[in-house]
């Protein structure tokens, strides 16, 4: 379980989350929206450690958040998948891969070959290009090097920001496909996307960013949900 | 002098001696380009801990310790001498808008520190710590001593260590994502400050253990940082900061070029040889020939 209450953080003197409550619950996808700028990708990056919170509460599960070095973070059960995606230049796909192991602690040798191996029977091109180095990928190998990595690992809530951006719709749809994985494994998925029709057809519920506030709340299945959703990140 | 004689009494030898200071130098700057290439900080004071390796070897020694338990013995020491200079000085200052002066300026502070503290304990005189393998072996009617030998196959063997570790495996992987990006390592499960903390000390270790392996060729006094680190520094600019593979190859080819450059110059010439080649290198291609750690 998910709960985020009251949560605040600030770039400098700039004030993006001004108090965020959230819950999920294994297994659910939530959809992150809003126009840029809004703090989507500030949320994330919060609940990541990347930025400090200054207020409020993280708890992902028994597992407080706030106040944790983002590694700390990565072992409480979190992954991350940012919107750059962040691929090790000078690593290759498989040592890229080996650091998303990282995250299960004392995990047994076999176990992280077998881990490994499953990566490769789900993504050929990446048990293809293993030795290669991971900048050399195309944008689509690049963000299922990304997912993959954090898949390796045992995330109990994946935070994903817009995976879809700059590929190509049949690389959009696997990376969806992805995403149904996660949720079938029993992750929580925070989703911020721009594709806004793609990220409802995975997703279970989703929130409204304004202003580093949710503005509204909504569920993916109700038209009339939905139809409010447009209203508001209709530019 | 005919040809044969040529190669064999000038050119031979002093290709020797340009290929024993090369791998002087790299072990001196190896731990250099790693604090720069994993911490992006220009650490100035690692000649002095180059030196305090050498004196920790020379009153360790006079103390009864051998030379071949040194070699371990004091790299092991200047772990947590590394470690605390990283903690107290360095990771202070490490998120600041001016980290790469302050950095900069705290390690000279320290180096200067350091310098003096050498000079109030061990005074200022050079010593010369006896040769821990003595006399030489005839090759081709060359004499070389049997240490500089040592000293060439040790050098070669802690710069294949310390790259398979770098390069290939899992903890290197580690250093070089965080080298590159300490963000998005530390949110895959790298724990980057202990990661930061163990290279600072490692390239620390470094310096530790060169000092303990080149006092006996060169000697030890105060300031014998100074000497090498300027020589380390080109090398790491040149090779490219951070650069394992650059930094072997910029200091293998700069000793050779200072030493076969003193056959047809003035050795005073030497110098600015080395020197120009690392402003032309900071001027035309500031990421050195074989670019940064943890970049492709």
């Amino acid at each position: 379980m998910l709960t985020i209450r009251g949560l605040h953080s600030h770039y400098g003197l700039s004030h993006i989350i001004q108090g965020i409550d959230l819950d999920a619950r294994p297994g659910e996808v939530i959809g992150i929206f809003g126009r840029n700028g809004v703090g989507k990708t500030t949320l994330l990056k919060t609940i990541a450690g990347w930025v400090t919170a200054s207020d409020g509460t993280v708890m992902l599960g028994e597992h407080g958040l706030c106040g944790l070095s983002p590694d700390r973070i990565c072992h409480a059960g979190v992954g991350f998948v940012p919107e750059d995606r962040r691929i090790f230049p000078g690593l290759t796909v498989e040592e890229n891969l080996s650091l998303g192991l990282l995250q299960v602690r004392g995990r047994p040798k076999q176990d992280e070959c077998r881990a490994i191996d499953a990566i490769y029977n789900r993504f050929p091109r990446l048990g293809e290009r293993r030795h290669q180095l991971g900048t050399t990928l195309s944008g689509g190998e690049q963000q299922m090097l990304a997912m993959a990595r954090v898949m390796v690992g045992e995330p109990r809530l994946v935070l994903i920001d817009e995976p879809s951006e700059g590929l190509a719709p049949m690389i959009v749809a696997e990376v969806f496909a992805i995403v149904r994985e996660l949720r079938n494994r029993g992750a929580i998925v925070l989703l911020v996307e721009q594709n806004v029709h793609q990220a409802l057809s995975v997703a279970d519920r989703f929130h409204v960013v304004e202003r580093g506030k949710i503005v509204f709340s909504g569920e993916a299945g109700v038209e009339a949900d939905r139809t409010r959703l447009m209203q508001l990140i209709a530019v | 002098m005919s040809p044969i004689d040529y190669l064999q009494f000038v050119l031979a030898p002093q290709i020797l001696n340009g290929l024993t200071l090369g791998v002087a130098v790299v072990l001196v700057a190896l731990g250099l380009t790693i604090i720069f290439g994993m911490l992006d900080v220009i650490n100035m004071s690692h000649g002095e801990f180059y030196a305090v390796g050498a004196y920790a070897a020379l009153a360790l020694g006079a103390a009864g310790i051998g030379f071949w338990f040194l070699l371990v013995l004091v790299p092991i020491l200047m772990i947590p001498l590394g470690m605390a200079a990283e903690r107290l000085l360095i990771r202070p200052v490490f998120d600041s808008k001016d980290r790469h002066v302050t950095t900069l300026l705290v390690t000279f502070g320290l180096g200067l520190i350091v310098e003096d503290v050498l000079k109030v304990i061990f005074g200022a005189n050079t010593q010369r710590p006896p040769t821990p393998i003595p006399g030489a072996t005839e090759w081709f009617g060359i004499l070389v001593p049997n240490y500089r030998l040592f000293l060439l196959a040790v050098g070669a063997a802690i710069i294949g260590g310390v790259a398979y570790v770098v390069y290939r495996t899992r903890l290197g992987a580690m250093v070089r994502a965080a080298a590159f990006d300490r963000h998005m390592a530390a949110s895959l499960g790298v724990p980057v400050s202990i990661v930061y903390a163990g290279t600072f000390a490692f390239g620390v270790a470094l310096a530790g253990l060169a000092g303990v392996l080149l006092a006996p060729i060169y000697s030890v006094f105060p300031t014998m940082g100074r000497d090498f680190i300027l020589l380390a520094f080109s090398v790491v600019i040149v090779g490219g900061m951070g650069s394992i593979w650059g930094c072997v190859f910029a200091g293998l080819l700069l000793t050779q070029v200072q030493a076969l450059a003193s056959l047809v110059i003035s050795p005073i010439w030497t110098d600015p040889i080395v020197f120009g080649t690392m402003v032309v290198f900071l001027m035309v291609r500031p990421q050195g020939l074989f670019g940064r750690l943890g970049h492709a």
